[in-house]
Formats: structure tokens, C-alpha cells, sequence
């Protein structure tokens, strides 16, 4: 009986302490602190009814007024991607190896921007030796006026589908060839501005992004070189609603830069997405068709031009909750010279055990016209510790 | 030029006025809520549907439209969406409902959480690090989301809050009405055993006095195997277990196996509003779910 009216003396004494606490922490951003003081006093009457009313068949689950892992630290996240390789060609011509583990370290700074790095530890391919980089570092806007969101530091940029997506979240293990030769196998990544502007059109998502980098991470379409010239990347994305479960996304990109022959190259891209995913079984089934186009238009020393063509398309199905099928034709002339022409056909089952491990088998034939085809066999096994964001649409 | 400044004026403080709160909130039960207390005074929509996994959205960029332009944004929180509406949220551009604005309502506040980690660890399979989150299937609970939807509005549209302070009033008391309501359904069958196919029923069952004994996923989030299938078996079995309650977004195949062999009755219910033609508003959530889970425990 003593025991009982204690609990009842020390219960509302709680409860007003918390609310007291509670007052000062849930508003403390807003000017309506007093107010919130009464709501939340209303709210814990909500609680104390709900703890007096709660039944007692089940008393094993106690209701908890505390929350766990709070704390001022970004989230902080790991993704590793263990390799085995072969290709037809060579006398090493298989290897395994961990290509690339990625640290992620994101965050809200304060009520204007956020912070978003991606430290990635990877081996040279030809040193073999680990290193590290910063594949990604950059700050964004969340407060811009006009609908406009300002991004800073180093970023992949905005060119089509492939390029702003981390490798592990493809459903390939290689990269398209077009893209590779334009791009490199680490893409178009560099430092420098982005702003972007959503579209006042309410009929659908359109996004137009204006880019300009520094141009100091090469690539085989772009490199700074001596001078000061940056490359400047814009982007029009359009994005459909084709029903509950159907999306159609078309893209265009326009790039101009400096190359390695301290000239100009410009590059015009274009992408098409369809996707379709049931809204109610989202986790069972679904299809993704994407292709892209590029067209390079690259001015070489001593008045010499090339212009060239690149293409890729494919299909990926999931066949189960963790089954997937990725069927990709490639299509690519060399930027320099539009005479070495690749095609490739590839293949891709992944299995995914869970929203934090994956693992994919893929296939390829190439075809070059100036030199013995040749076959590729990968298999790739991404696993996520910690925290990870979640990936464009 | 005066006059045309003049009625430029008057309609912009016209229009000002008869302007809606445009609410974005992640699911339907937190839309109903909000439409509940802020009757004609906004327009809500959801991103998410009734019938979908909320878990696993797809942060398409049309919903960015919608949220550019939202005054007040409502999610269930708890890491529950973790997976799209953070990234949605952050390229809407709108400074107005970014975390620790007065336009962001975390609807989870001062809710009394129940399976809280003490510890992560994901080898215990897709956990909450907050605790479960599917806490809006207890109506107590809805009083608190309701409470915290109010809040948000009176924040941004302080004018109108006797007309929100009446509508959650209204709201509290239907509530207190259709809990007694439902409790005296569910009295007969308290303390009964039952199978569910993902832990998302906790609230429910603690609430309406049911025994969760087992779930067809072995962990959260890992898909049924053969192995749990004949565990789950010599369960319903032993307890002449009756029903194996699942969500419109789970594929029955697995459950069906263990109707085939123990003659135990697989039942799809509700988890949001929404998620049947039937289920309108949140209170139809609750009459939809105990109406079919008499019907297979009579």
C-alpha cells in the first residue's frame, strides 16, 4: 500500500519534470516555447492514459520513454566491394582483390547546408598498392531562394544517369565502354560548383543543373592542363509519372571543356528511362530499361577534329524479392578516332541477401574491330556496415 | 494606379486568407490525422499509399514538387523512412519544413516506444534503432500523433487554433469512443495466440491484448525459410494457432504453405489507412482490422 502511493506521488512529479524537460527540448527552435509547454504537458496526460490503460496480457513489452543512439556524430557508414576477375587475354588474367571500400560521412552542418564525404580506399590497378581518395566532398543548400539548391566541393557531376550514381549501386559490375572512353572508369568527378533550379512546372519534375569544374581530375574526354579554362556541364532532367507504377525519365546534357591537347572537346549526351515498379508489391518485382546516348565533338592539335558516337542500353528485371537479371548492349567508337569501334553484350544476376549485402556474377563479349574479341567474367560481393543514405531514383 | 495597387492589395490579403496549409506527410494514416484537425484549413497529401511498404518507397522526384511547396511536413520518424524521405526532404528546397523547423512534425514525439535496442546489430536482421516504429496501429497512440499534427499547425498558423484545438478535441473524443468500442470486440479473444508474417503488429497486439507467438520472417526483414516454415508449423499446431495475420505488400505464398498443412486461416489486414477500398480514414483502420480478426477467431 506504501508502496503504491509513493508510485502515485512519484509519477506526476516525473511526468512534470519531463514536461518540463520535454518543453525545452522539443520547440527550442521555435518562438512558441510556452506554448509547446502546455502541449506537451497535454501530450504526456496522452501518455499517462496510455500507460494506465495499457492491458495486461502482454507484459512483457513495457512501453519506453528513452531513445538510443543520439548523438552529435554524422552518420557514418562503410561500403566494400570484393572483386574477382578474369578476362581472355594475357598471361594474368585472373585476380581478386578488394577494389574499393567507401566511407561515408553525412550530415546536416546547421539550418542552411549539409555535408556530404565519401573517403574511398581503393587499389591502383596498376601499382596494386591501396590508397586513398576523396571520391566525393561537397557541401549543399538546403535555404536557397527560387527553388535553387547550391552544392560545393568535389561531386560527380550531372551528366546522364550512370555518372552521379556510386558504382556499387548499378546493377553492373563494369562500366558502359561508351562511357569509359569518354569518362574513365571513375566518371566525370571533379571540383567545383553546381546549382541546380526545380522548374516552376507543376505538370511534371523538371530540373535544369548548371555545373562549372576545375577540370584538374583528368579524364579522357577532359583534363585542365596549363591554362585556366574550367568545364562547364548543364543538364535538363524531365521526369514523368506514367502511372502508380510507371516512370518515364528523359534527360539532356550538354558538356564543353578543355582536353589534353589543350583545345576544346564538347560532348552532347541524352538518356530515357523507363521504370516500373507495382506500388503495392514494390519488393517482389520490378523493371528498369535505360539507355544513353553521347556525342563527342573533340578539336586536337594542328587543326585535327574527331568526332565520335557511344551508346549504351539495358534491361534489368527482378525476377524475385532478391533476384535480379541486368542484360546491357554496348556500343562505342574510340574519341580520338571514330574508326575503332567496340560492341559489347553482357550479362548480370545479382542476388540480393539483404538491403546491406549483394552479390553479382557478369559476363561480357566484346567485339573490337582491330583486334581479337575477348571475353570478361566478374564477381562482385558489396556488403554495408553502418549507416547508407539512400540512392537516387 | 492607386486603386489598381489598392485591389492588387486587397487580393493578395483575399487570397492570403483563403489560402489552404498545403501538408505533406509520408503515410496515410498521418494524412487522415491531419485532415481530421485541419478540416477545410489545409490540403494533405501522402507520399506513400495505404497499400504500400513503408519501409521501402521509391524517393521518386515528382513527390520533390509537392514538398517544395509544403508549409508543414509530418513523418511517422523513428528511422521508419529512412530510406527516401530524408533525401526527398533535402532537395525540395524548402527551408520551411527541414528537421528543426516549425514546419517539420515528427509525429513519433512523446510516443511511448516499445522495442527499443539496447544495441544494433544486424545480425539480428532489419531492426529499429529507435524502437519499433509501426506505433500508429495502437489508437492511443493516434491521440499522440494527432496532438503533435496539431502543434504543427497551431506553429505555422497560429490564427486558427481554436478552430485545430477543437477538431483534435473532437478527434481525442472519437478515439476514447471507438477504443471502448473496439476493446469489447476484441474482450473474448484476449490472450489469443496468433502468427504475423513481419514484426509490425507489436502496438496492435499490446493494445487489444493478442500473443504475437511467432512471425514468419525468422528475423525482420529476411524473407520466410524453409527452416522457419516448419518451426511456424509445429507451432500453430501445439497452440491450435488460428490465423496468420500479414500486410497487403507481403506475398501469402509462404503462409499459404502452412494453411496447407495445419489448416490455419492466412489473413491480410490493414497497416495503414488506405490500404483497402474500405478503409477510408484511420478509425476505418481499426474497424476494418478487428471486424476481420473476429471473424477468423469466432
Amino acid at each position: 500500500m506504501n508502496t503504491l502511493l509513493i508510485r502515485r506521488k512519484i509519477i506526476p512529479v516525473t511526468l512534470l519534470f519531463a514536461a518540463f524537460i520535454f518543453s525545452h527540448r522539443s520547440f527550442a527552435q521555435t518562438d512558441t516555447t510556452s506554448k509547446a509547454a502546455k502541449d506537451s504537458i497535454a501530450l504526456l496526460r496522452l501518455i499517462e492514459q496510455q500507460m494506465q490503460s495499457a492491458p495486461q496480457t502482454a507484459p512483457q513489452v513495457a512501453p519506453q520513454q528513452t531513445r538510443s543512439g543520439i548523438s552529435a556524430n554524422p552518420d557514418i557508414g562503410v561500403v566494400a566491394d570484393f572483386r574477382t576477375s578474369y578476362i581472355s587475354q594475357g598471361k594474368r588474367n585472373f585476380d581478386a582483390y578488394l577494389n574499393e571500400t567507401e566511407m561515408s560521412f553525412q550530415s546536416v552542418v546547421d539550418p542552411y547546408i549539409r555535408a556530404d564525404f565519401f573517403i574511398s580506399l581503393g587499389r591502383d590497378p596498376v601499382t596494386h598498392k591501396y590508397g586513398a581518395t576523396v571520391e566525393e566532398g561537397y557541401l549543399t543548400s538546403l535555404s536557397l531562394p527560387a527553388k535553387l539548391q547550391l552544392k560545393v566541393g568535389k561531386f560527380r557531376e550531372a551528366v546522364g544517369k550512370i555518372n552521379p550514381v556510386h558504382p556499387h549501386a548499378l546493377p553492373f559490375i563494369d562500366m558502359p565502354n561508351a562511357y569509359t572512353n569518354y569518362f574513365g572508369d571513375d566518371g566525370l568527378n571533379d571540383e567545383g560548383v553546381s546549382l541546380s533550379w526545380l522548374v516552376p512546372n507543376k505538370a511534371f519534375y523538371q530540373e535544369l543543373i548548371f555545373q562549372a569544374t576545375s577540370g584538374q581530375e583528368e579524364s579522357p574526354a577532359f583534363s585542365r592542363g596549363d591554362n585556366n579554362r574550367a568545364v562547364y556541364l548543364g543538364h535538363l532532367k524531365n521526369f514523368f509519372t506514367l502511372s502508380e507504377n510507371a516512370t518515364l525519365e528523359f534527360g539532356l546534357t550538354g558538356i564543353t571543356g578543355p582536353n589534353d591537347s589543350s583545345s576544346i572537346t564538347n560532348i552532347a549526351a541524352a538518356d530515357l528511362t523507363y521504370k516500373w515498379k507495382p506500388v503495392q508489391m514494390n519488393t517482389y518485382r520490378s523493371l528498369t530499361w535505360q539507355t544513353e546516348f553521347f556525342y563527342s565533338n573533340a578539336k586536337y592539335n594542328a587543326g585535327r577534329m574527331s568526332n565520335s558516337l557511344g551508346m549504351y542500353s539495358f534491361l534489368e528485371t527482378q525476377l524475385a524479392q532478391r533476384w535480379f537479371l541486368t542484360g546491357r548492349y554496348d556500343y562505342a567508337q574510340k574519341p580520338y578516332d571514330r574508326n575503332i569501334v567496340e560492341t559489347a553484350y553482357s550479362l548480370t544476376a545479382g542476388w540480393l541477401a539483404t538491403e546491406f549485402q549483394k552479390i553479382e556474377i557478369e559476363g561480357k563479349f566484346t567485339h573490337v574491330n582491330v583486334q581479337p574479341d575477348y571475353t570478361q567474367f566478374w564477381l562482385r560481393w558489396i556488403f554495408v556496415i553502418g549507416a547508407h543514405g539512400a540512392h537516387q531514383y | 494606379m492607386k486603386k489598381i495597387i489598392s485591389v492588387l492589395v486587397l487580393f493578395a490579403i483575399i487570397s492570403g486568407a483563403n489560402a489552404t496549409i498545403k501538408v505533406v506527410t509520408t503515410t496515410m494514416d498521418t494524412k487522415s490525422i491531419a485532415e481530421l484537425i485541419g478540416g477545410n484549413k489545409v490540403s494533405v497529401m501522402s507520399i506513400a499509399t495505404g497499400y504500400q511498404n513503408p519501409h521501402f518507397v521509391d524517393p521518386k522526384p515528382s513527390y520533390i514538387i509537392s514538398l517544395s511547396n509544403a508549409d508543414l511536413f509530418v513523418t511517422i520518424g523513428l528511422d521508419l523512412e529512412t530510406g527516401w524521405s530524408p533525401q526527398l526532404v533535402a532537395s525540395s528546397r524548402n527551408s520551411k519544413i527541414q528537421k528543426g523547423s516549425p514546419g517539420y512534425v515528427d509525429a513519433s514525439e512523446a510516443v511511448g516506444l516499445l522495442q527499443v535496442p539496447s544495441a544494433l546489430n544486424r545480425g539480428e536482421g532489419d531492426i529499429h534503432i529507435y524502437g519499433n516504429p509501426h506505433y500508429w496501429l495502437d489508437p492511443i497512440n493516434g491521440k499522440v500523433i494527432a496532438r503533435n499534427i496539431a502543434n504543427g499547425l497551431e506553429r505555422i498558423d497560429p490564427s486558427n487554433k481554436a478552430f485545430y484545438e477543437a477538431n483534435l478535441n473532437a478527434f481525442l473524443a472519437k478515439v476514447d469512443v471507438k477504443l471502448k468500442e473496439w476493446e469489447a470486440k476484441m474482450a473474448p479473444f484476449r490472450g489469443t495466440k496468433i502468427i504475423a508474417y513481419h514484426n509490425e503488429w507489436v502496438y496492435f497486439e499490446r493494445r487489444f491484448g493478442l500473443q504475437i507467438v511467432d512471425f514468419m520472417e525468422p528475423k525482420p526483414g529476411i524473407p520466410p525459410s524453409p527452416s522457419q516454415l516448419v518451426k511456424v508449423i509445429g507451432e500453430v499446431k501445439a497452440d491450435k494457432i488460428k490465423v496468420i495475420i500479414s500486410s497487403p505488400y507481403f506475398t501469402t505464398s509462404s503462409s499459404d504453405v502452412v494453411a496447407a498443412q495445419t489448416g490455419v486461416k492466412v489473413l491480410t489486414m490493414a497497416t495503414s489507412t488506405g490500404a483497402f477500398p474500405a478503409v477510408k480514414n484511420y478509425f476505418d483502420l481499426f474497424d476494418y482490422d478487428i471486424d476481420q480478426l473476429v471473424a477468423v477467431l469466432k
